[in-house]
C-alpha cells in the first residue's frame, strides 16, 4: 500500500465540488415539513398508505363497474342475440356500440363503449422469481380504462374512468 | 448504456431493511453542522451515477432528510451511503430514457458536465479524469475511501460487499490510476 501513499495524498489534495447554498434552504424546508408533520403522532407511518387505499378505492370502483356492465350486457343480449358487437383484441380502443343506437332495450344506460389507453409501459428488468430456473423479464403497464353508457330516450350519459396496472412476466431464454 | 445495464442490475438495500436498522438508534444532534461536513462527500458520491450536479443534490436531499427523520445517528454513516445509492439507482430506474439519454449526452460532451471537483491545475484535472475512467465498482470504493474516510469495514457495509472485496476494488482503483498517469 504505500505504493500508493503518494497517489493516495495526490488524491486527497481534491476537493469535491461544494453544494449549492440553495441545498441548504431545501433540506431546512423538508426539516421544517417534517417537524409540523410529526407534531401530532411520531409513529413512523409509510408514506405510501394513502396510495394504498387509493389503490383499493380504484380497484373496487372498477370490479364495480365490471359487474354493472356485464349485468347490463347480459341483459341486453337476451333481448338483442343478433346484434352482438364483435371487437378486435388487438386494438386499443374499442368503438362505439352503435347497433344499440336502434334498440327496443327497456334499459335505461347502455353500453355505448369502452377504452383502455396503454399510457406507460416500463421494463423492470431481468428477475427470477421463486420456482422458476429462467429468468423473466418484467414489464409494467399503466393504463386507464373508460367506459361509456348511454341513455337512449334522453341522450345522457354515464362515463367512468379508473386507472389499471398489469405486470407481464416474459420468460428470457440465453442464446 | 452498459454504465447504466450495469448499475441498474447492482443489488440495492430494501426499505423494509433500512427501516429495521434504522429503528434502533436515536440522535439530536444539529443536521445543519454534520450535513455541512458530510455534503461534498455526499455529492460526490451521488454523482458517480448521475452526470448532473442538480440531479445529485435531489438524491442527497433526500436519503439525508430521510435519514434524519428516522432519528439515525450520524454516526452509522454506512446506512446514510447505503441510502444515498438506493436513491440513486431507485433515480435511474425511475427514468431510464432520461439517464441513457444523459449518459450519451454526457459522453458527448464530457467537458460541458458539471465538475466533480473544484481543479487547481492541470495535474488535477489530469487527476480527475482519471478518476472518472475508473470502472464504477472501483470508483465507488475509492470515492468513500479517500473523500468520504470511510473505513473498508463502513464501505462494505455501505456497498453490500465483503470488507476484502472493497479493499481489493480500493487496490485495483489506485493501480488503475496509477498506471493512466503514467506518461506515456
Amino acid at each position: 500500500m504505500n505504493d500508493f501513499a503518494e497517489l493516495e495524498n495526490e488524491l486527497r489534495k481534491l476537493r469535491p465540488a461544494l453544494a449549492s447554498p440553495f441545498l441548504f434552504g431545501r433540506i431546512e424546508e423538508a426539516m421544517d415539513c417534517m417537524a409540523n408533520g410529526r407534531r401530532g403522532d411520531p409513529a413512523r407511518q409509510p408514506e405510501r398508505s394513502p396510495h394504498n387505499w387509493l389503490s383499493l378505492g380504484f380497484g373496487l370502483a372498477g370490479a364495480a363497474v365490471l359487474v354493472l356492465f356485464a349485468v347490463v350486457k347480459i341483459q341486453w343480449q337476451r333481448e338483442r342475440p343478433q346484434t352482438i358487437a364483435k371487437t378486435s383484441p388487438t386494438s386499443e380502443t374499442i368503438p362505439a356500440l352503435n347497433a344499440i343506437e336502434n334498440s327496443n332495450s327497456p334499459s335505461k344506460f347502455i353500453p355505448a363503449g369502452a377504452t383502455q389507453v396503454v399510457y406507460n409501459a416500463r421494463d423492470e428488468g431481468l428477475h427470477l422469481p421463486d420456482g422458476l430456473e429462467r429468468p423473466v423479464r418484467r414489464v409494467r403497464y399503466q393504463t386507464q380504462q373508460t367506459w361509456r353508457w348511454r341513455d337512449r330516450e334522453t341522450g345522457a350519459s354515464l362515463r367512468v374512468s379508473y386507472p389499471t396496472e398489469d405486470v407481464v412476466l416474459i420468460p428470457v431464454s440465453g442464446q | 448504456m452498459a454504465l447504466i445495464d450495469k448499475i441498474c442490475t447492482w443489488q440495492r438495500l430494501e426499505d423494509k431493511d433500512r427501516e429495521e436498522v434504522m429503528e434502533n438508534i436515536a440522535s439530536h444532534e444539529d443536521w445543519k453542522s454534520c450535513f455541512s461536513e458530510l455534503a461534498p462527500g455526499l455529492l460526490l458520491f451521488a454523482r458517480q451515477w448521475v452526470h448532473s450536479a442538480a440531479d445529485a443534490e435531489d438524491i442527497v436531499q433526500e436519503a439525508f432528510v430521510k435519514f434524519w427523520r428516522r432519528n439515525h445517528n450520524i454516526d452509522n454513516r454506512p446506512l446514510l451511503y447505503a441510502a444515498v445509492r438506493s436513491i440513486a439507482l431507485d433515480f435511474i430506474r425511475r427514468d431510464v430514457r432520461r439517464a441513457r439519454r444523459e449518459a450519451a449526452v454526457f459522453a458527448e460532451t464530457e467537458s460541458a458536465a458539471d465538475p466533480q471537483f473544484e481543479l487547481d491545475d492541470d495535474t488535477q484535472s489530469a487527476l480527475a479524469a482519471a478518476v472518472d475512467s475508473l470502472p464504477c465498482d472501483q470508483r465507488e470504493v475509492l470515492v468513500l475511501k479517500i473523500w468520504n474516510e470511510l473505513t473498508f469495514n463502513e464501505i462494505a457495509r455501505a456497498l453490500g460487499i465483503s470488507q476484502n472485496t472493497a479493499a481489493s476494488r480500493y487496490r485495483y482503483a489506485l493501480s488503475n490510476l496509477k498506471k493512466s498517469l503514467q506518461p506515456q
